[in-house]
């Protein structure tokens, strides 16, 4: 006879997707999840919440972990593969993994609905979601903005918006070495992106950080400064562009690049490089 | 290539495919388990083992049932979280918390370095969220409390806390506009 009822067990959905069960009510709450579909389902959500937390934790590894782990596959087997065919195959009984990982994750529950797939290095679902993060960080710093500054902000989002509307509109983004990113919503059809950079110091005085378009075979193509932690509306993009670069220029920028490229971003998985 | 190709070919024994997928997810592994074990070299191991875990099993992956990143990021999860929990029972957590709390620039430098996109995120999200919705969900998921004991630091039954931790979650996938 079960220690819980029914409800007391629903209500475990949101600890076990945190992973803060204890280990005898973590496994009376995944021989549930067999019997409830509906809980799988919540399950399965809260738990793809949880690794939104995952990812914002993210950090540059030590180098030496990657000579090691490389190393270490070299010689260590791997489990033989349970499905008889390579790539689509049945899904494996139940049982026979249900060790080491819980049930929403291994397979034990319904297969969710189909994914959209995401260029790499992109957390966020949609353009939405990276539209709405853009968006708050301009929110974030209005306590301090001048009325001008308000206005041109407004502007600014309603460009983002106008971005967003368009059918064709994605998100992508890169990251360096050190962890800093850059963003980019954009929409091959308008010819229009909007630019995000996190985690980089002010540049030095005098300076300023200019964000160039990359072509084939031809001069990269100015498409503004940098203004502090604002993102950029970048205009006038054709549909050639491979990739965006972003370099430390002169104040008041460069008719050409000076510099390499602090960072550079393949723009082919939002519909450019045509 | 995205992950979830990666992981297939490296179920069938692909080296080259493994060492591209450590390159993408090397660092959410390593950031998410420091950020629950604490503990540097301790990290390094549990994050090494996850690692070799996703070489060893990666033939389990089902595409179907989530992508590769929630997959390879739940099982970091779990190894950190049963990791710092058999320190914490051994007592060793608490000595080390007191040590580091002598030493504070550890956190504040790795704060700034990392500082991307989904992190300035998440956090303003998690502002968002009401204190106890904020202190539930992150005294679980990053510092690796069940739900009785955050309860317990908490001072709340267990009830409400279970209540806050969804609520909290819901309320962040709404703030991260995801579609789940």
């Amino acid at each position: 006879m079960s220690l819980f009822r029914r409800e007391d067990l629903h209500s475990l959905a949101a600890p076990y997707a945190l992973d803060a069960l204890e280990p005898a009510e973590r496994a009376r709450f995944e021989r549930h999840l067999k019997d409830c579909d509906s809980c799988a389902a919540e399950v399965r959500a809260l738990s793809e919440d949880a690794v939104r937390l995952a990812w914002s934790a993210a950090a540059p590894p030590p180098m030496a972990m990657r000579d090691r782990v490389l190393a270490a596959v070299r010689t260590i087997p791997q489990e033989p593969a349970v499905r008889p065919e390579p790539a689509r195959a049945r899904p494996e009984p139940v049982r026979a993994r249900k060790s080491q990982l819980p049930p929403h994750v291994w397979g034990a529950q319904p297969p969710p609905r189909q994914r959209q797939r995401r260029p790499l290095f992109v957390p966020f679902a949609t353009a939405t979601a990276a539209a709405a993060l853009v968006v708050a960080s301009l929110f974030a710093v209005q306590a301090n903005r001048t009325q001008d500054e308000l206005d041109a902000q407004k502007a600014q989002a309603s460009e983002i918006a106008h971005v967003l509307q368009a059918a064709d509109a994605a998100a992508t983004r890169g990251q360096d070495a050190q962890g800093r990113t850059i963003g980019v919503i954009a929409s091959a059809s308008e010819g229009r992106a909007v630019v995000t950079l996190s985690g980089y110091s002010a540049p030095p005085s005098g300076r300023v950080r200019q964000l160039w378009l990359m072509r084939p075979n031809e001069q990269p193509r100015s498409l503004g400064l940098f203004a502090a932690d604002t993102p950029l509306v970048a205009t006038g993009l054709d549909k050639s562009a491979t990739s965006l670069a972003v370099t430390v220029e002169p104040d008041g920028g460069s008719p050409q690049p000076t510099t390499q490229p602090v960072v550079q971003l393949a723009l082919k998985s939002v519909g450019f490089g045509e | 290539m995205e992950a979830d190709e990666l992981l297939m070919l490296v179920a069938g024994g692909d080296q080259k495919a493994f060492e591209e997928l450590y390159g993408l997810v090397a660092g959410p592994v390593f950031g998410l388990v420091r950020r629950v074990v604490r503990d540097p070299a301790q990290s390094e191991e549990v994050s090494q083992e996850v690692l070799l875990e996703l070489w060893r099993s990666a033939a389990r992956f089902d595409p179907r049932r989530g992508s590769a990143l929630s997959w390879v990021l739940t099982l970091a999860h779990r190894r950190a979280v049963d990791r710092v929990r058999s320190a914490r029972a051994a007592g060793e957590r608490e000595q080390r918390e007191a040590r580091r709390a002598h030493h504070p620039a550890f956190d504040q430098v790795t704060e700034e370095v990392e500082a991307g996109l989904e992190r300035e995120w998440v956090r303003r999200c998690l502002e968002r969220l009401t204190e106890l919705q904020r202190q539930s969900v992150t005294l679980a998921y990053y510092d690796g409390y069940t739900y009785r004991e955050v309860a317990q630091r908490l001072s709340l039954p267990l009830g409400t806390v279970k209540t806050r931790m969804r609520d909290g979650l819901t309320r962040l996938r709404e703030c991260l506009g995801g579609a789940a």
